[in-house]
């Protein structure tokens, strides 16, 4: 499976995707900085340090999301375009792990840039804070530590949801399919919603998570029965 | 003799239209099988569906001696293709996409590459994104990457499309060579008779996703050689003659002033002679072959009419 992986990379240079990362963290912290300032109410964006963190996890998801689908297209659809995909299922290798392996790829990086680029807006955002005071209440450790694995806990269900649009993009092998149906993704699962019990807090991201990975398992069912066009 | 692929009432059908039909194909082992028909015929169908990259709707399939099912891969070990044009990953070069191509199938043998490079003659091509290169290049890439692993079955979906005269002379050397010294079992399909006329030694003659004609080449060779066309005014009277002065019974009236002689000992000369001792008047007379091309027509024309 390794070995897939790496020849998955060999294929698609990721080089463009970190690119594109780092510019929308970039973007992201300029946007979270600029927030305050666009809201015109002043009942407060953030309300505090935890609904400063909320609102970047969000953006930072729901960006990294749409990436995801990016990576869908090139990784999984550009192959069936491309018609490379009669080459790569004529090798004595199975075709659910040649599957299975751009899959893993898509969900390992997803949940990679969630993590990565959350921690460097919030970064920036602390920065920022310093100095505007946007926010006032002191951070603790026992804070941070919450964030942490709330984050994280988030970023597995943000690797989950990327998937989804792996479905509808391998319906009719259509790119703009996948992107659309990363946006509606994004729109239905990712909105924040205040006053979340802590059931949900656990529950609520996990099962998304599983419902992505489930949508990505049907798609590749039985690729072994399907004819290739 | 052992069969490589081996067929058994292969039928596929799209949407309820039956694009294959029973076929019964059999590739022995060392050959080259030329796969002959009209593009549209079902050639890569067929081709596909040996590949498993469709699946046939009844019918069975043997290579190698396994039957083949969705998730046979091993076998895919000793095969090598192309399947209509050749694709590559296009930002890649055409090394990347060997390395790929050997790691892929489980081949790690650096030379191989080189080799397979050399045996299409594609040299020179380091740092160039396969994007940039020609149809005939790409082609003859495709071939370097199906013979790179040195597969002991070889199945080349018209192969010699978009190639120049000599780069197609150059090809017809490479499949003999590669049946010859490594003993490959070659595959290979083209919509024009002369392409492989002249390289196989079975033709499996295809139209409307029927097999209408499996046969050695040579007896094919054989089978139709030359005839003496009569063109002349009086052709009852010509008739008369051949068959009764001239004794010959292996004759054919094609139309009121044409006759086909297809017997031979007699020479041309004394054809003519005891015609026109016989007061017929000759139009012209000339030494003909039926080509294979003909004869492969005429199969194909009878095969979309039954289909």
């Amino acid at each position: 499976m390794l070995k897939l992986i790496g020849l998955e990379l060999k294929k698609g240079n990721l080089g463009w995707y970190w690119k594109g990362a780092l510019i929308a963290t970039l973007v992201i912290i300029v946007s979270v900085g600029l927030l305050p300032y666009v809201e015109e109410t002043e009942s407060q964006v953030f309300s505090d340090m935890a609904g400063a963190f909320m609102a970047i996890g969000t953006f930072v998801r729901a960006t990294f999301i749409v990436f995801a689908a990016v990576l869908v297209a090139k990784l999984i659809i550009d192959e069936y375009k491309s018609k490379t995909i009669t080459v790569l299922f004529t090798y004595p290798i199975n075709r659910t792990r040649l599957m299975l392996s751009k899959i893993l790829i898509i969900s390992v990086v997803t949940f990679l840039s969630v993590v990565i680029s959350n921690i460097i807006v919030v970064c920036g955002f602390l920065i920022t804070n310093h100095y505007m005071h946007y926010v006032s209440d002191p951070l603790t450790a026992d804070f941070l530590i919450e964030e942490t694995a709330r984050m994280l806990l988030y970023a597995v269900s943000a690797a989950g949801m990327g998937l989804i649009p792996i479905y509808f993009g391998m319906r009719k092998k259509s790119v703009p399919a996948t992107i659309v149906s990363s946006i509606l993704v994004v729109a239905i699962f990712n909105s924040n919603n205040p006053g979340f019990t802590l059931s949900s807090f656990i529950a609520i991201p996990l099962a998304v998570a599983a419902i992505g990975f489930l949508f990505a398992f049907w798609s590749i069912r039985n690729i072994e029965h399907r004819d290739i066009a | 003799m052992s069969y490589i692929v081996n067929t058994t009432h292969l039928t596929k059908q799209f949407e309820g239209k039956e694009v294959v039909s029973n076929v019964n194909m059999k590739v022995k082992q060392g050959q080259i099988y030329g796969f002959l028909g009209p593009n549209g015929a079902g050639k890569t169908t067929i081709m596909r569906m040996l590949l498993n990259l469709v699946k046939p709707s009844s019918g069975e399939i043997t290579l190698f001696g396994q039957k083949l099912t969705p998730t046979s891969y091993e076998v895919f070990k000793r095969i090598g293709s192309i399947i209509e044009y050749p694709v590559f990953y296009d930002k890649l070069t055409a090394r990347e996409n060997l390395e790929l191509h050997c790691q892929y199938m489980g081949l790690h043998n650096r030379k191989a590459i080189d080799e397979a490079l050399e045996l299409v003659q594609l040299t020179n091509v380091d740092g160039k994104a396969v994007s940039h290169f020609s149809l005939g290049m790409k082609q003859r890439l495709g071939i370097a990457r199906a013979i790179a692993t040195k597969p002991e079955l070889l199945i080349l979906d018209e192969p010699i499309n978009g190639l120049d005269p000599v780069g197609i002379k150059e090809l017809r050397g490479l499949f003999s060579l590669l049946s010859k010294q490594y003993g490959m079992t070659l595959l290979i399909s083209s919509h024009i008779l002369g392409e492989i006329e002249q390289i196989a030694d079975t033709i499996g003659v295809i139209s409307g996703g029927r097999l209408i004609e499996e046969c050695a080449m040579n007896d094919l060779r054989g089978r139709h050689t030359v005839y003496v066309e009569l063109v002349t005014t009086n052709i009852k009277k010509a008739a008369y003659v051949l068959e009764h002065i001239l004794e010959l019974s292996n004759f054919r009236i094609i139309n009121d002033s044409m006759i086909r002689i297809y017997e031979t000992d007699l020479s041309q000369a004394e054809v003519s002679k005891t015609l026109i001792m016989n007061d017929i008047e000759i139009e012209s007379i000339n030494k003909r072959h039926t080509t294979l091309e003909e004869y492969f027509l005429q199969l194909i024309e009878g095969g979309q009419a039954h289909a």
